[in-house]
């Protein structure tokens, strides 16, 4: 008898279990009504972000009451993995915002679907879009991806520490400029007794040798994406200019930026900088935390070459898991078209792609957007073509450059050294 | 003949008894069978074979035999991350476990109070695996954390500990001593079960304190410091939250636990087949220093019940 007691207790327990799951899944049917279709967006972000882009998918719903949208939104920190284990069990959303570094892995594995026959037939209205906005998204006839705002690397600078010490970052100076007026400053305010660390490099020497290596002529990985595409020597020349940076203290030693970065601080905007690599929509969360005034200019010039290039910040993208690609396509063409919701938005990703967007947030938006806008229409006269898609593994040779860029600023490995450290372990990890 | 005949019934019918016996044992560790099928053997016997393939997560794993195995050899930081992982067990286990000893003596003395300061000290090992408590940390030990101000104030050191590659590995080790909690009650327990009569004829043969610390206490205690050094150990090599989120493994790798190495590789870099491999040389390394344990405890664990042998 007693084994059957306990017979019934066990299947009671498992058939709960079993319950406990079917609730689960009603709950989430029961967030739509009938007819509904739900589709659900992931984006990266900080707070600011996630507010505005919550407030837009509201809008959304206004305009498509059979579409619900279920929003998955992170810090940038976490979401690759989050991401990576979606697809890995085949349950990605199904709108995703992509970045370029991913764009091509998630291509060759075949998760992303083609956008093009959707923006043939309308459903996501490129017709505003200036082409050069789109290239990068692009393999072959496919359309990848839709940006959702346009950027470019840039210097963002405080520009009244810039007149008071008699300085410009007209376009046309050069990284021994950089170099020397970053001394000059930091001597000067050391001698009032303040604290000064100079260029902040803020995690980008990556992203600036990209520039530097376009500026001679080459590029970082070869056309085939199986190698690195620029000489030696170029390395090991950049690093001798970063090595001195930080030698002779015109940029802070490894560990200072670091703990900036991690404390979720900016020497920029506490006035510890007068310089910072960013990406140019960062100026407008750069310029939320801070009394300074900030401004964006070029990187700097080469023997009188400039190579920038504009690429969409980030994208978002359709994914091969979604059921409901339609419904996916109409939340992009609402966020690449939709007015009101591009006001909620506030360009923050980036300067949007759509010229009837651009003109209607032009006026409207604060100082710091515009000079987004106005920046890239400076840097347009500077740019060369952008590179095409960076190989799948380059998040591990960014892993490696970004280590190798930290042993030589602890002074561990000379720049040659160092440049031959990495195009070893870049040229393993491609091969 | 008939005696014979009935035995074999008997011992069909006992059979089938202890069949259906088995059965309601079964059924009922069956939540937990269940859990550690699905949920441990299965994923591991995977992560075993996902080790000999070059899976990348987003697409479908292909058999590449040996190769990952062949490749941590010549992996440079697979080599650091096993450095690191050694010299941070070494340190941190026996100077945790004297710290823990020490505590438990203080506590053992029955002067009023002491268990409420027991359960004090215990409080870091609950918290201390946390998010927070590796964020506090960082917080602490950063460029303009307390420690470090009050280390500039007094002329010791004015570097960031957490930044600076000689000193960022003695800041992790430091929370984990921190955390000696829960071997701390262990020997707590394992003293309270060393006989009174020992210390009373040692003490009536004049022994001193001290030399009834090392002739009595440590002898006795000897199978409670081995369990707590076995599983300190395996604690130890699977390290993981504190430099993933102190440190992040910086600088310059100095911090690089095998776990966070693992998890880099497998998560960010997306090569779970070779981080597969990574894991499974974890656990065999793991087991060989277990077993050396094991083998050599019988030279210097004493069990009461052995005769004191």
């Amino acid at each position: 008898m007693k084994k059957y007691v306990l017979l019934i207790l066990v299947s009671l327990f498992l058939l709960t279990a079993c319950n406990g799951g079917d609730s689960e899944n009603g709950n989430a049917d029961n967030g739509g009504q009938a007819g509904e279709t739900t589709i659900r967006v992931a984006w990266w972000g900080n707070q600011e972000r996630h507010d505005m882009t919550l407030e837009a998918i509201e809008l959304f719903n206004d305009i498509y009451p059979d579409i619900n949208v279920q929003p998955e939104y992170t810090g940038w920190d976490g979401y690759w993995e989050r991401l990576n284990t979606q697809a890995a069990g085949s349950n990605l959303p199904d709108v995703i915002a992509m970045d370029n570094s991913y764009l091509n892995e998630y291509n060759s594995n075949e998760l992303l679907i083609d956008l093009a026959p959707l923006i043939d037939d309308g459903t996501i209205n490129l017709s505003d879009v200036d082409d050069v906005y789109q290239e990068i998204n692009h393999d072959g006839d496919r359309v990848l991806a839709v940006a959702s705002g346009a950027n470019a690397l840039s210097l963002v600078y405080n520009t009244e520490m810039l007149e008071e010490y008699g300085y410009n970052l007209e376009p046309g100076y050069t990284y021994d400029d950089l170099y020397e007026m970053n001394l000059a400053i930091k001597e000067a305010i050391e001698e009032d007794g303040g604290e000064f660390f100079g260029y902040d490099f803020a995690n980008a020497e990556y992203e600036l040798f990209n520039n530097y290596a376009r500026q001679n002529g080459m590029t970082l990985y070869n056309e085939a994406g199986d190698g690195l595409g620029f000489a030696e020597e170029t390395l090991v020349e950049y690093f001798n200019w970063v090595h001195q940076m930080v030698a002779d203290e015109a940029a802070p030693p490894h560990d200072i930026m670091m703990s900036y970065i991690e404390g979720g601080n900016s020497m920029l905007q506490e006035g510890t900088a007068v310089t910072q690599t960013a990406a140019s929509n960062q100026l407008i969360g750069l310029s939320q935390g801070t009394q300074f005034e900030l401004d964006l200019t070029i990187l700097p010039a080469l023997d009188g070459v400039h190579a920038n290039y504009i690429r969409p910040s980030m994208s978002f993208a359709i994914t091969n898991h979604s059921a409901e690609q339609e419904a996916a396509a109409k939340f992009i063409d609402f966020i690449t078209n939709n007015l009101e919701a591009n006001e909620i938005l506030q360009a923050e990703r980036g300067v949007p792609i759509s010229q009837a967007v651009r003109d209607h947030l032009v006026e409207i938006v604060s100082e710091p957007v515009q000079k987004t806008f106005a920046f890239l229409e400076v840097v347009a006269e500077y740019t060369q073509d952008s590179d095409p898609l960076s190989p799948p593994g380059e998040t591990e040779v960014r892993g490696a450059f970004i280590r190798i860029v930290e042993s030589l600023k602890y002074g561990q490995v000379t720049p040659e050294e160092a440049a031959s450290q990495f195009i070893q372990q870049a040229e393993n990890v491609l091969n | 003949m008939e005696k014979e005949k009935k035995i074999p019934a008997s011992l069909s019918l006992e059979s089938r008894n202890l069949r259906a016996d088995n059965l309601s044992g079964y059924l009922s560790i069956s939540p937990w069978l269940i859990g550690f099928i699905l949920l441990i053997l299965g994923p591991m016997l995977a992560s075993l074979y996902l080790s000999f393939t070059d899976y990348n997560l987003l697409s479908a794993p292909n058999w590449v035999g040996l190769a990952n195995y062949q490749n941590l050899l010549s992996d440079g930081r697979f080599l650091k991350s096993l450095e690191v992982t050694f010299k941070f067990v070494f340190i941190s286990v026996p100077l945790k476990l004297i710290f823990a000893l020490a505590l438990a003596l203080l506590f053992n003395t029955g002067r009023k109070g002491s268990s409420l300061f027991a359960a004090v000290y215990y409080v870091p090992s609950i918290i201390g695996g946390s998010v927070a408590i590796a964020v506090v940390w960082r917080q602490l030990f950063g460029r303009q954390g307390a420690i470090t101000q009050i280390l500039s104030a007094l002329n010791i050191t004015d570097a960031n500990l957490i930044g600076n590659p000689n000193t960022a590995l003695s800041v992790l080790i430091l929370l984990v001593i921190w955390q000696f909690g829960s071997p701390m009650i262990i020997f707590l327990a394992g003293l309270r079960q060393i006989p009174l009569e020992l210390y009373e004829a040692a003490s009536v043969d004049g022994a001193t304190k001290i030399r009834q610390f090392f002739s009595i206490t440590l002898p006795m205690l000897t199978p409670v410091i081995f369990f707590n050094l076995v599983m300190q150990t395996i604690q130890g090599f699977m390290t993981f939250t504190q430099s993933y989120l102190i440190t992040g493994g910086g600088p310059l790798d100095e911090t690089l636990f095998y776990a966070v190495y693992l998890y880099e590789t497998a998560f960010e870099y997306l090569r779970m087949g070779y981080a597969s491999a990574m894991a499974w040389v974890l656990l065999i390394i793991i087991a060989v220093i277990t077993s050396i344990f094991f083998l050599t405890s019988k030279y210097w664990v004493f069990y009461q019940s052995e005769g004191g042998r």
